[in-house]
């Protein structure tokens, strides 16, 4: 009788052991994933519903706030903490593979029926690449372009389906519109001592010839000079030096400035807000026929080089790109692929405003890449600042940063 | 062991454990730090090296570096002027208001409870409110300026050189001014009536009594708040990041706003460690001439 029982018990424990491993072999891998999406945006939602498809993989989210993302994102990497799958904003990508903290994706996209790098726009592609190799893919993308208030063109004797083209239109059209007794400025867009500052001047200096490894060119030079005009000539606010795009839009849509430069984002909040007809045209260039280019945000997604699962993380991704005509449909941003149609939102202002956006986007270019890419940006923000306040001249300013520019670039 | 034990239960080895164990927790919560960031400034760190403590040595690098910055001069002139104005308008105003209050007329201690509140308001609440009161072409206190006839053109506070470390500096002494005055309160409320009624039968008229009791009897209370006001001034952040970004190119930049600039948002992390460690000097030196003066009370 005992050693009967104790059989059973023993068979029974031995079973409870094998089933016990089985299960354990099959157990899901899990992928961890954070960004800055909230719940309406897309990260948490394509996970929701990966999840959902069971395909042996978990992926867990985590949420991190924008101005925690680089650093907690370093600090875990270098205590071997790192999740699997992260977001970066794109001029911050260089950083991560040029030290090889992300992993490299070339082969994998090369051998990938989603992930095609001929379907994306050339601009957010570019910020993920480093040394001719993927380390990362674009997530969403973003530019800035010309609002204008088209009832305010018409009061001012202009005509509001031609928009201003070159750079000089663009002064003698502020010129005409700005009316400081009925408190409007002319334009108005940002040049704050931040990265928002070195996201709209960047594309001036771009259009005309510089770029941030020759910020001193003759071009950039006179793009500066130009911003000065309209800041000393107060066609635009003398706050531009301190407000953030948002905040400067915001005097758009309330009457007060009769252009704004500022990016997608802003169309819902536009058409709730601004009670007159409006339109969006692609940035002026320095004179016709110059070479156009755009300012580049948003953010991709990378996967951590110490990641244990490289093949089950990139099985997400591809999950998330083949998700990529949803990106605007279900959460109002603009994915980073030109084969991708912006489907018609039956509202006619914000469609033809796509339009015009999505077409600027060809023209999108990423700040940098470059690893060190924040002390390049300090350097233009102070040039931009310096010349705006007439400590220096836009060529002393810029001249400066040059100098600082090649010694980060050491 | 017995007589360890003996002495902890007698009194004497208690009393030590009561001096030793605050000493070891100050140690490590703020003493390694400290060291830390001062084995910081002397090395190569970057972000990947964050996470180890064995980084190259760079020798006095950091600090040369950051002393031939163009910018570096500025953000220090900066940063004395930002502490030595705020700190000065903040006590003088805070000592009116402990003044004003102290006459003690009906409703008084209600209005000074009112003052607290600038107090309670978490630092980024309040520079967002002062964002839109310096506002040059909305704000409220161009209106205010403009309709009292004390300037005639907007004054553009955040974004002129001329004006934006004032923009902060004026935000500042808002947010310290009702901390200042409960102290100075608390300080008033200590002093001996009978003073004052001696003095007076002496004939000694309101001024007098001002500056032959009241301050001499406060300068323990003014030499604790000058310090604290240096220690709080000194972690300013919030109404920087708020108000004015440290532009328009870094004429309100001050050492602890770029500090963190450089640490969290160009990743120098070494050089945010250097100017971590001069504003260590800096804090320490202030707090030497506090204890002397203080020290000086206690012998009094």
């Amino acid at each position: 009788m005992g050693i009967r029982r104790s059989a059973i018990l023993g068979a029974l424990a031995l079973a409870s052991v094998s089933l016990s491993a089985f299960s354990a072999s099959a157990e899901d891998v899990t992928i961890s994933v954070w960004s800055l999406d909230r719940d309406i945006q897309p990260a948490p939602n394509l996970i929701k519903d990966f999840n959902k498809l069971n395909t042996g993989i978990k992926v867990e989210y985590r949420q991190i706030q924008f101005d925690d993302v680089v650093s907690e994102a370093m600090r875990a990497y270098s205590t071997g903490q790192a999740p699997d799958i992260i977001a970066v904003d794109n001029p911050e990508h260089a950083l991560f593979s040029s030290r090889g903290a992300f992993l490299d994706l070339t082969d994998m996209i090369a051998k990938s029926t989603v992930v095609k790098p001929e379907n994306y726009f050339p601009g957010p592609l570019a910020s993920v690449t480093w040394d001719g190799k993927y380390y990362g893919i674009p997530k969403a993308t973003n530019t800035i372009a010309l609002y204008y208030n088209k009832d305010m063109f018409k009061a001012k004797g202009l005509d509001p389906n031609k928009p201003p083209q070159t750079w000089d239109e663009l002064v003698e059209a502020a010129r005409k519109l700005t009316d400081p007794a009925a408190n409007v400025y002319g334009i108005t867009f940002s040049a704050k001592a931040n990265e928002e500052g070195t996201f709209q001047f960047l594309p001036w200096a771009q259009m005309a010839g510089g770029s941030y490894d020759n910020i001193n060119a003759e071009g950039a030079v006179k793009a500066l000079d130009i911003w000065k005009k309209i800041i000393d000539e107060k066609l635009a606010s003398p706050d531009t030096l301190t407000r953030s795009q948002w905040d400067s839009t915001g005097t758009f849509n309330s009457g007060n400035a009769a252009m704004a430069i500022s990016g997608p984002w802003e169309l819902d909040r536009m058409i709730e807000e601004a009670k007159f007809d409006w339109g969006v045209a692609l940035l002026p260039v320095p004179e016709v026929g110059a070479e156009r280019s755009s300012a580049m945000g948003d953010f991709n997604w990378a996967i951590f080089a110490n990641t244990e699962h490289p093949a089950e993380a990139f099985k997400v991704l591809e999950y998330f790109v083949s998700q990529d005509n949803r990106m605007f449909k279900d959460f109002g941003q603009l994915p980073a692929r030109s084969d991708i149609s912006i489907p018609p939102t039956g509202e006619p202002l914000k469609d033809a405003a796509l339009n015009v956006f999505v077409e600027q986007l060809k023209h999108a270019k990423p700040r940098g890449p470059h690893p060190a890419w924040p002390k390049i940006s300090k350097a233009i923000q102070d040039a931009i600042q310096a010349a705006l306040t007439g400590q220096m001249s836009s060529k002393e300013a810029l001249d400066q940063a040059a100098e600082k520019i090649k010694a980060v670039q050491g | 062991m017995k007589r360890i034990l003996a002495s902890v239960t007698d009194g004497k080895g208690f009393d030590i454990g009561l001096v030793v164990l605050p000493l070891a927790f100050l140690f490590v919560m703020s003493g390694l730090p400290l060291v830390y960031n001062v084995v910081m400034s002397f090395q190569e760190v970057d972000m990947f090296s964050l996470g180890s403590f064995l980084r190259p040595f760079v020798g006095f690098k950091n600090y040369v570096d950051l002393f031939s910055q163009p910018e570096t001069r500025p953000i220090l002139f900066n940063t004395a002027l930002f502490v030595s104005a705020s700190i000065a308008g903040q006590f003088l105003i805070g000592f009116g208001l402990a003044l004003f209050f102290w006459v003690n007329f009906p409703g008084a201690s209600w209005l000074r409870g009112l003052f607290l509140v600038s107090w309670v308001m978490p630092g980024l609440v309040v520079g967002a409110i002062w964002n839109w009161i310096l506002s040059g072409d909305f704000g409220v206190l161009n209106f205010l300026l403009r309709e009292t006839g004390v300037i005639d053109g907007n004054i553009f506070w955040r974004s002129d050189p001329n004006y934006s470390l004032w923009a902060v500096i004026i935000a500042n002494i808002w947010l310290g001014t009702s901390f200042n005055m409960i102290l100075l309160s608390v300080g008033l409320s200590g002093i001996p009536k009978d003073l004052y009624e001696a003095a007076e039968l002496d004939g000694a008229n309101a001024l007098q009594r001002f500056w032959t009791i009241t301050l001499p009897m406060m300068r323990s209370t003014i030499g604790a708040i000058i310090a604290l006001g240096l220690i709080f001034t000194l972690q300013q952040f919030d109404l920087f990041a708020a108000i004015t970004s440290g532009g328009p190119n870094n004429t309100s930049n001050v050492t602890q706003y770029w500090a963190w600039d450089l640490s969290f948002r160009q990743y120098d992390f070494a050089k945010g460690a250097t100017i971590s460690v001069i504003m260590i000097v800096f804090v320490m030196f202030a707090s030497v001439v506090y204890v002397r003066s203080t020290r000086h009370e206690v012998r009094g």
